[in-house]
């Protein structure tokens, strides 16, 4: 389709790769940018180009239909907390529908398959499993209903990007506060999978998408599809930073021995803290306060809600206590989270999206990561 | 001792809310008659809440005739018409910053109260920080020796809960990053270091107007000499958020988290060393409440105040210069997306770097 003539809306216009894919899309000469925002003061990166800030929603499906105005296209980067993931998706898919919009987008996730995907996840037809984490369930459950409406009618597309990086992106700014706090391991001498997916790149597939009749109802992951490892992604952060920061290797052997010593709330992860929380002994401590627990639980159902980049952004600001370990000589220990982010051997297959849409990766590793840096120079991270 | 001033605070938004209030509270001089907003309900609780004895109206017309003077907290595009109509019902008006959203405007209303005899105060409430007249009085004292050049640089991630949100869109806010924290800026420089006589500027504008990013490289042509600064203000990223004033024996340094105290950094010996300077004496409250006086006692003593409406006006007239000679900054991350993919995607006007002029 020729959707260079069309007004383009963009949900979760105010992240990262919203931000970006409003860029895109004025650099493509689209008419107009639709771009939904929930949070008005968190719109000054796209504010500055000519796109139509329209306040909203995704709860909120009266917000969603004006926000829409007569786009015909959405591209649906939008996630919010992983526990309205689907109500969010289902209510943008309804207004879609309703509207005729001609072609929707479905921003996915690899996550799907979990925080650490099992081998036997690379291709996309891998079966969905539960995986107990609220973000990635969610958003597996949100694929089913967009290929629901794929089925009665709505022309989408799902892409399952990786780890999505590039200017502006919290695993580049969060790593190099982190490197400089003493805060980052080679977790299992730093081979885990990474699976990047620059912005960019990620972007080419939306509109590859938005061209090609062949790729409607199907999901496609996406990423650069070079086999830049975890230890790979660190090391090209540390080399932008001098004195060159000191990263240890540590076991995934050692950083379970070191969660069972902690006994400290603050200790280890947020999820191990809230496994002392749960357990019996603390709350037998606290049966006096009878609201203690639900307060905990609601407290940490909250946060497991989160996606993953927002926990991390939380945990990276309740970490900096942690870096005080550090100056203790201890060995830094990584969060439970990122020790599971940075533990999969699955390199997800790009193969599909090969095929089916004419995918190829434009930005190379070491391209994307020069252009990183133009931008942390920029940022003043450099 | 005098009748206290009648006054009402025009527009119940985040800046009345956090500064003017509190300021309005604490002062003895001042008696609050009104607080105006078109969300009456806002008006309505903000009273409640803050346990104020005063009227919550909807139109500030409609308490013109029971006030000496106001407080101007309305949204930017609204500054200037409303200024107008109470300064010809003869009220005294203090303007939160900017003063108009044009040069031209914030003149003819310069202009107004100079011929009603009125005062008109521009909230320029860094002025009223303590280190603002600090470094005035080291630079002036020569502590410094003869000073080389500035750097001062602002920015963090975007965070104003502004109740109406206005901030984003061109027609009310009048610009970007320049005109909302630029204006204390440039206000601060040109009074530290004398009128702009040369400038660069660079902003990150892609079309609406609103830059979020900019550097600006500046002359100034003052009793100093001529005195080159570099400003970057940022309204997506973090910076260093202090001015630093290099010169020959030393250099001094304010920093926006202790706006209280001027660091002067020298070296004794060949070894660095820092002092710490602040003002004894220097009155209590805060800058908002310092600026208040100062608009108190402009009106009793009918003089001027410490900012006035052609100070505001020598700032936007420079702004309008940035704006009307502006370069694209370099965003080559960005780049990317113009190039031509497959012979589709191609650069268009609001991408390429054929927009830079």
């Amino acid at each position: 389709m020729n959707w260079r003539n069309e007004t383009v809306f963009v949900t979760g216009a105010t992240g990262f790769i919203g931000g970006r894919v409003c860029e895109r899309m004025m650099q493509a000469g689209v008419p107009k940018v639709r771009a939904l925002v929930h949070g008005m003061h968190r719109a000054a990166r796209i504010a500055r180009l000519p796109v139509e800030l329209c306040p909203g929603d995704l709860l909120e499906r009266e917000s969603l239909r004006q926000a829409l105005g007569g786009a015909k296209i959405v591209i649906h980067c939008g996630v919010g907390l992983a526990s309205s993931i689907v109500r969010g998706t289902e209510n943008m898919l309804a207004v879609a529908q309703a509207a005729g919009v001609k072609r929707f987008i479905h921003v996915s996730t690899a996550a799907i398959y979990g925080i650490t995907p099992p081998p036997g996840s690379e291709s996309e037809d891998a079966p969905l499993r539960r995986t107990g984490d609220a973000y990635c369930d969610n958003k597996a459950a949100a694929e089913k209903v967009v290929l629901n409406y794929g089925k009665r009618g709505l022309p989408v597309v799902i892409l399952r990007p990786s780890i999505v990086w590039g200017p502006y992106s919290a695993w580049s700014t969060r790593l190099m506060d982190d490197l400089r706090d003493g805060r980052v391991a080679f977790i299992a001498g730093g081979h885990g999978a990474c699976n990047t997916t620059y912005v960019d790149n990620l972007i080419d597939a939306m509109v590859l998408g938005l061209e090609n009749d062949g790729a409607l109802n199907q999901a496609f992951f996406i990423t650069d599809a070079e086999r830049v490892s975890w230890g790979d992604f660190i090391r090209a952060h540390m080399a932008l930073i001098e004195p060159r920061p000191a990263v240890e290797e540590i076991s995934r052997a050692e950083i379970e021995a070191s969660r069972d010593r902690s006994s400290g709330l603050l200790r280890g992860s947020m999820k191990a803290a809230a496994r002392v929380a749960r357990s019996k002994e603390f709350r037998q401590m606290l049966m006096q306060i009878p609201l203690t627990e639900a307060a905990m639980k609601k407290a940490w159902n909250w946060v497991s809600a989160l996606p993953p980049e927002k926990r991390e952004r939380l945990r990276a600001r309740f970490g900096v206590r942690r870096a005080a370990a550090k100056s203790t000589n201890a060995k830094f220990i990584p969060d439970a989270l990122t020790e599971a982010t940075q533990s999969t051997t699955v390199f997800f297959s790009i193969e599909k999206a090969r095929k089916v849409l004419g995918y190829e990766p434009r930005v190379r590793f070491s391209e994307g990561m020069k252009l990183v840096e133009q931008w942390l120079r920029y940022a003043a991270y450099l | 001792m005098t009748e206290p001033i009648r006054l009402a605070i025009l527009g119940c938004g985040a800046i009345t809310r956090s500064e003017h209030i509190p300021a309005v509270s604490a002062h003895p001089g001042v008696q609050l008659v009104a607080l105006v907003d078109t969300d009456l309900p806002r008006a309505g609780a903000l009273i409640r809440n803050r346990g104020l004895s005063c009227r919550a109206v909807a139109d500030y017309r409609e308490v013109l005739g029971q006030v000496d003077a106001v407080v101007n907290a309305l949204p930017n595009h609204l500054h200037v018409s409303s200024n107008m109509d109470c300064l010809r019902a003869g009220k005294h008006v203090l303007c939160e910053k900017p003063l108009a959203i044009t040069a031209a405007e914030a003149r003819s209303c310069t202009e107004f109260a100079e011929e009603k005899k009125l005062v008109l105060a521009v909230g320029m409430n860094r002025r009223f920080a303590a280190s603002h007249s600090l470094l005035k009085l080291v630079i002036e004292e020569g502590l410094l020796g003869s000073i080389q050049n500035y750097d001062f640089q602002y920015g963090g991630a975007f965070d104003w809960r502004s109740a109406s949100g206005f901030y984003f869109d061109r027609a009310q806010a009048g610009g970007g990053a320049l005109l909302d924290f630029g204006v204390h800026m440039l206000d601060s420089v040109i009074d530290w270091f004398g009128p702009v006589s040369a400038f660069d500027y660079q902003d990150d504008d892609w079309g609406s107007g609103i830059e979020a990013n900019l550097f600006l490289d500046l002359k100034h042509a003052g009793r100093f000499g001529e005195i080159p600064g570099h400003l970057q203000i940022s309204r997506t990223f973090g910076l260093k958020n202090r001015l630093l004033v290099r010169a020959a024996a030393a250099s001094a340094e304010i920093t926006v988290s202790d706006p209280e105290v001027v660091v002067i950094h020298r070296a004794i010996g060949g070894a660095p060393v820092s002092q710490t300077l602040q003002m004894e004496n220097f009155s209590g409250g805060s800058p908002y409440w310092r600026q208040l006086d100062n608009f108190v006692q402009s009106i009793a003593n009918r003089g001027k105040p410490e900012v006035d409406g052609w100070q505001a006006v020598r700032v936007l007239e420079l702004i309008e210069s940035c704006y009307a000679h502006k370069r694209r900054i370099a965003e080559p991350w960005t780049e990317i997306g113009a190039e031509s993919r497959a012979g589709s995607e191609t650069s268009s006007g609001t991408g390429g770097s054929e927009t830079r002029t």
